[in-house]
């Protein structure tokens, strides 16, 4: 059928500081579609649509809302023409109920009271329209992640959106809830809503969209619907002439490694239990043992323990009860620094805060955690002449973009920070590689050679336990894989027996599968 | 080119200092090319000049030096006045109690007496924060005050001396006299004891694996933590560097400068250690050059009240706008950004 285009942008353009980030992009939203727009971290994909819901100004270029140029000064301006944005990270005050969050900053009815029984009406009436089955009385926290999604999608159906954007919603959502999400989806343009969904996942657009867009380094490339496209013609439009597919772990072989079950476990945590100043229970219980060469993943829905157990296990924590042994000898006692020592590499979750020094060098990002190991100690001096050679060849080995080992770190772009993280953490001799959130905010060339390096490096005996929210990585690249939900581990599978919605059931604290709950494919 | 831009916000943010402060001694009635004339050329126009502004360098440098090294860690040490004060009590203290010794003993002894007593000051604040996590602003300006009192009971005490009119004790030994580099006009080897503190703190920082971890620690204590550095161990050091150096400069009034100990004898060192602290930036290498430049500005500032009769206060108020001129200029590059 022959669809009117809704929302037209025509030759956008813009740079932050130096970086171009989009460049003379043209995007099409037709009338009742999803609009699939695809494109590796970095593509512009978000950018673009900020642009769109006036959290940026663009450099030069023109907006169409039905053929009629507009200007988006403000999300406000955005939301008032009929365009909403649901983002990555939801904006919800915890400790308010679903309906106090989503008439929070609009006008109602009783402004003196607290009683929003009118505005209730007009959202439950919603809710049965979209078939959205919110308690709408619950209070934010008690809600799981899918549920929140859907409350913030509801926040902009009650503001009378026409255009819906969504920037990742499959992030941080176990695989029943995205089938939900995407029955969710279908309903609101049968019911005469646009939506664009912003991803970087293939299957996703695939299995969901009408139309689909790529976007690579802040360029068109293509634009078709979805009967024209396929996995291969997206791929390369995705990652562009320059990489190998063939070789690469992410679209041809993925990490199968054999037997590695056999060799012998190198490290061990035995009962490890951690309790928080304020009483809660962080972790507890947790056994676990990784065999040398073994790719280890802990799936879980993020804020579960994950990271108090990495930090417990690389000795910045302490825990409360439990062991660990590495190597066969125990290691509770020790300290980070005697850990990193024994061959412990941590590439931590939250990149800036607890792994990237801003106001000093490259070089001494570089050799952070590593500074009292030769080469670069000797004897309680730096080596400098150790150091700047080490940092030039991490510099072009790992293409991270600087004028040099000198430059101030705060002057890097989060892509390059990471590319910091990635180099430092694997240049040393490690033992075991702890890695929170691997390739966040990488893009797919540089996601593929993360992989491969950790391949290489399983094959010599280095032990990975890799920690994401992304399933679909882990399904990837991992041995076994183990669920956590509360902070105990629910379940550990093989390889062998890896199945997503299983995964799902695990993560969303399910002990078994009560029943088929999400439908297969 | 770089190098020129770097340096570029701060000849403007003196140029303005100067021009605001220029009005300011115009508006008093005084002509300011004048008094400029004198301000720069007396450190230089006689012997006696430089080694006036030497002699002042001196624990400019050292009381700068205690609030940048413990800010290299990102701590605030403002107790520099304090650990001077008492590192001066311990100076004079062993110089007064050992009197006889020979000066190859004496002398080492009451540098060694002022460093350690300044230690032991700033050792209060460093453990009270490593044990328990107390704010060391607090805890650092709190002992300024305790300071005050003690060094009033030991001018006042049993070593008074009764034959000056203010608060004073009685010299201490002539063996423990700090040898004279130069006799006429008189400069002693505390310039030299300043100089290697100065490379020695640069050695440490910028050298040494510990120096690293004390810098890395400053310029993000959480990643520091995660990658296995000590931080509180390195708060607690930094900390002590700084009133050990505090306490340097205090054992160098002692038996250099006075050969007594005098209440009042840090005069506004301390206050201007913080603020070329700051106007470095906290930047140890930048410190010695900063604390030449004011003490040129010292030295000119007595001689143009002596001789123009233009009130000292005008030179404190002229450093202070050139700290508020680079503040305001880094506001305006990250304003550009």
């Amino acid at each position: 059928m022959d669809q009117s285009a809704i929302l037209e942008m025509h030759g956008v353009n813009k740079t932050f500081d130096k970086v171009v980030a989009l460049s003379n992009v043209d995007f099409e939203l037709k009338q009742n579609e999803i609009l699939g727009l695809l494109g590796g971290n970095g593509a512009g994909k978000t950018t673009l649509m900020n642009i769109l819901f006036g959290l940026y100004k663009m450099d030069s270029g023109k907006v169409l809302l039905s053929g009629q140029p507009v200007t988006i000064t403000s999300p406000r301006d955005a939301l008032l023409k009929g365009i909403g944005m649901v983002h990555q990270h939801f904006l919800q005050i915890n400790n308010f109920t679903v309906i106090e969050n989503i008439i929070l900053g609009s006008k109602v009815s009783q402004p003196f009271t607290a009683n929003y029984a009118k505005e209730e009406a007009l959202v439950q009436k919603l809710c049965t329209q979209f078939s959205l089955e919110i308690d709408l009385s619950a209070r934010i926290e008690t809600l799981p992640m899918g549920t929140r999604q859907k409350v913030e999608i509801l926040k902009a159906l009650y503001r009378g959106v026409k255009v819906l954007i969504l920037d990742e919603p499959t992030t941080n959502l176990i695989p029943q809830e995205v089938d939900s999400l995407f029955q969710t989806l279908k309903i609101m343009v049968k019911e005469g809503l646009s939506i664009v969904f912003i991803t970087h996942k293939l299957r996703e657009v695939l299995s969901v969209c009408d139309r689909i867009s790529v976007l690579r380094e802040g360029k068109n490339v293509i634009s078709l619907t979805r009967k024209d496209a396929s996995d291969d013609m997206l791929v390369r439009a995705m990652v562009g002439e320059g990489m190998d597919l063939k070789n690469s772990v992410i679209f041809a072989e993925g990490l199968v490694s054999d037997q590695k079950t056999n060799k012998p476990a190198i490290l061990n945590v035995k009962g490890i239990s951690k309790i928080n100043a304020d009483k809660t229970q962080a972790i507890s219980d947790i056994d676990l043992s990784i065999h040398e060469g073994e790719v280890f993943g802990i799936a879980g829905v993020a804020g579960n323990g994950q990271r108090d157990l990495a930090e417990v296990i690389m000795g910045i924590q302490p825990s409360t009860s439990g062991t660990v042994f590495f190597g066969g000898e125990e290691i509770t006692k020790e300290d980070t620094k005697e850990r990193i020592s024994r061959g412990f590499v941590y590439i931590p979750e939250d990149r800036l805060a607890d792994g990237f020094l801003n106001k000093v060098s490259v070089a001494y990002n570089l050799i952070l955690g590593y500074h009292h190991l030769a080469p670069y100690s000797n004897k309680g001096f730096i080596n400098w002449k150790n150091v700047k050679k080490s940092s030039k060849e991490m510099i072009s080995e790992y293409n991270i973009k600087t004028t040099g080992p000198d430059e101030i770190g705060g002057n890097l772009s989060g892509g390059n920070i990471q590319r910091v993280m990635i180099a430092r953490a694997f240049s040393q001799n490690s033992k075991l590689l702890i890695a929170h959130n691997l390739t966040r905010g990488l893009d797919i060339p540089s996601m593929d050679f993360v992989y491969k390096k950790i391949k290489t490096q399983s094959a010599t005996g280095v032990a990975t336990l890799v920690i994401s929210e992304d399933l679909d990585e882990l399904l990837l690249i991992c041995d076994r894989i183990a669920v956590m939900y509360r902070g105990k581990i629910v379940g550990i599978l093989t390889r062998d027996k890896f199945e997503k919605y299983e995964i799902g059931r695990l993560m969303s604290g399910y002990e078994q599968s009560q029943e088929e709950t999400g439908k297969g494919k | 080119m770089t190098q020129i831009k770097k340096f570029l916000p701060y000849f403007i943010a003196i140029l303005a200092a100067f021009l605001a402060a220029g009005i300011f001694i115009a508006a008093l009635g005084f002509n300011p090319f004048k008094a400029y004339e004198t301000i720069f050329s007396t450190s230089f126009r006689t012997p006696n000049g430089f080694i006036q502004t030497l002699i002042k360098w001196v624990p400019l440098t050292l009381l700068a030096l205690a609030f940048t090294v413990p800010l290299s860690s990102g701590k605030f040490n403002i107790g520099a006045e304090g650990q001077m004060i008492v590192g001066g009590i311990g100076s004079a203290a062993v110089g007064i109690i050992f009197a006889d010794l020979p000066p190859a003993l004496l002398i080492p002894l009451i540098i060694l007496a002022g460093i350690l007593a300044g230690s032991l000051w700033g050792l209060i604040s460093a453990w009270l924060l490593y044990q328990f996590n107390i704010n060391e602003i607090l805890t650092t300006v709190l002992l300024n005050f305790v300071s005050f009192s003690l060094i009033d009971y030991v001018c006042t005490g049993p070593w008074r001396d009764p034959a000056a009119g203010h608060p004073t004790t009685i010299p201490i030994g002539e063996n423990g006299f700090l040898p004279m580099l130069i006799d006429q006009p008189p400069l002693n080897i505390g310039v030299l004891l300043a100089l290697v503190a100065t490379v020695g703190v640069y050695l440490y920082t910028n050298k040494t694996t510990a120096g690293y971890e004390l810098v890395v620690t400053g310029a993000n204590p959480r990643a520091s933590k995660v990658h296995g550095i000590n931080i509180r161990q390195m708060f607690l050091f930094s900390m002590v560097i700084g009133a050990a150096l505090a306490g340097l400069s205090g054992a160098i009034e002692v038996s250099g400068t006075h050969n007594r100990l005098i209440e009042g004898m840090h005069s506004n060192f301390p206050t201007l250690g913080l603020i070329i602290g700051l106007i470095a930036r906290g930047k140890n290498q930048a410190v010695p050059f900063v604390a030449f430049f004011i003490a040129i500005l010292e030295v000119g500032a007595s001689a143009m009240q002596r001789t123009l009769l233009i009130p000292v206060q005008v030179v404190l108020i002229m450093e202070a706008l050139i700290l508020i001129f680079i503040l305001l200029s880094d506001l305006i590059r990250r304003r550009q950004k």
